[in-house]
């Protein structure tokens, strides 16, 4: 008997195969990756390729959620739109019964209970979208958390999610220095690092957002980026000099 | 009997800028003064205030939905709200439920289409859009300064004084305003609050 029909039923060995499956849809979006400095918190997309007629302004993969959270995702891009719109909701209700700006974590568990719901629920299908949440709480403490289609969320320093998020993950956990995120700069590179590693032709396929404390969610420019891009590439030429003296 | 905050508010644009202004004295039958530091200019996004005229628990209660639905608008927009937008929210809000509720407001903010505008949302749900408007029961008794004094494209200072004047006068007859006076200031750089303590307003003949 095949049990990957119905999402309501278990397969002998404890798998939901819906839920697997979803998490294959999201293996094939493309890669989206997230660090959380001390001061600022980065969310960093690989832009697709679009077609020579179609305008790229309107291909929106990092969405804020409220003026302190925002969020980018890798999977299905219309179940994407259905869970921000809902955590847009959320982030204004919460605001309105308890008079204060919910924590990332709030909305990180809200998302995650509207996934694991549609994982329990006849007829309907689980939604096929990782998402990393990133944003500061009002007593200023950077937060960067990744949510799966089976409802599980965890709090992450630096994560990737999609295509070749394997890759760029080991990137980071090699790369990734304690020291460095004091600095804004260095948090940025660490990102736009993560994602050269997979994206190819550099800088011109990278999209950038970045918070710092008490600010609102910023979009880079091309051209900021492009500095960013000569900046790393600088001083990795100048660290294959240094490797090829020694 | 309820809080009411019956006074004087009133809001006045200037080159650059929108003033909106009110006093803060809550009463309660016009007898006794629930509270002498009311705020009644309530901010319902970055470069819009609302000030708020009637009941005061149906114009907090309204003003409250209003901010949520500006601010989920404006996200979902990815830009900052219109005036005209955040005015026609709370007209939705008090037409739709004009049975129950007894809340007015002037809306006044900046925005990048139309830059400083004033609205009035009357009891009922009618919009209305002016370059100066003043309300609340202390407005009966300066129609009459306002309508005389007020010229379009004020300097910020001249605009200042022509609402710190209209204020203390409405203030100094009408029972049921007093108080300290607020004003703020919004322009496309950002929001100014003035406030000026009673013993601190302009002061008229006899007085």
């Amino acid at each position: 008997m095949s049990y990957d029909r119905a999402i309501t039923v278990f397969s002998p060995d404890g798998h939901l195969f819906q839920v697997d499956y979803a998490q294959e849809a999201v293996k094939k979006g493309s890669t989206a990756v997230g660090v959380r400095g001390k001061n600022v918190v980065v969310l960093g997309v690989e832009k697709k390729s679009v077609a020579k007629l179609q305008d790229d302004r309107t291909v929106r993969k990092i969405c804020s959620l409220d003026n302190h959270v925002f969020m980018a995702f890798a999977g299905l891009t219309a179940d994407a739109r259905i869970i921000v719109n809902r955590a847009r909701v959320e982030c204004q209700s919460h605001r309105l019964t308890v008079e204060d700006p919910a924590t990332v974590e709030y909305i990180t568990r809200y998302i995650s209970s509207i996934k694991q719901r549609y994982t329990q629920s006849n007829g309907r299908r689980p939604f096929g979208i990782s998402s990393l949440i990133v944003g500061f709480d009002f007593d200023g403490t950077p937060h960067l958390y990744q949510t799966d289609p089976s409802g599980t969320y965890h709090a992450w320093k630096a994560n990737a999610i999609g295509r070749s998020a394997k890759t760029v993950r080991e990137f980071l956990e090699k790369n990734y220095k304690e020291e460095d995120m004091e600095s804004d700069t260095d948090t940025i590179k660490l990102a736009i690092r993560a994602l050269l590693e997979v994206v190819q032709s550099g800088g011109k396929n990278i999209e950038l957002a970045i918070m710092k404390r008490d600010e609102s969610m910023k979009i880079l420019v091309q051209e900021e980026i492009e500095e960013y891009v000569t900046a790393i590439e600088t001083e990795k030429e100048k660290a294959e000099k240094q490797k090829k003296k020694t | 009997m309820f809080n009411t905050p019956d006074h004087h508010l009133g809001g006045v644009t200037f080159n650059g800028g929108v003033i909106i202004g009110s006093d803060s004295r809550a009463s309660i039958g016009g007898y006794y003064v629930s509270s002498k530091t009311i705020n009644k200019l309530i901010q319902v996004h970055d470069r819009i205030f609302c000030c708020i005229a009637g009941s005061l628990a149906d114009a907090q209660a309204v003003t409250k939905a209003a901010k949520f639905q500006i601010s989920f608008h404006s996200i979902q927009m990815e830009s900052p709200p219109l005036v005209k937008a955040a005015a026609s929210v709370l007209r939705e809000l008090c037409y739709n439920n004009k049975e129950e509720l007894q809340a007015g407001f002037i809306t006044a903010g900046w925005d990048r289409k139309k830059g400083p505008q004033v609205y009035t949302v009357a009891l009922g749900g009618m919009l209305l859009s002016q370059p100066f408007t003043i309300g609340g029961s202390g407005s009966t008794y300066i129609y009459g300064y306002a309508d005389a004094k007020y010229k379009p494209d004020m300097s910020k200072e001249e605009c200042l004084q022509f609402a710190t004047n209209a204020l203390a006068l409405a203030m100094g007859r009408d029972n049921v305003s007093g108080g300290v006076a607020h004003l703020v200031v919004i322009t496309e750089e950002g929001v100014e609050h003035v406030v000026i303590p009673g013993d601190k307003l302009p002061k008229f003949h006899d007085e």
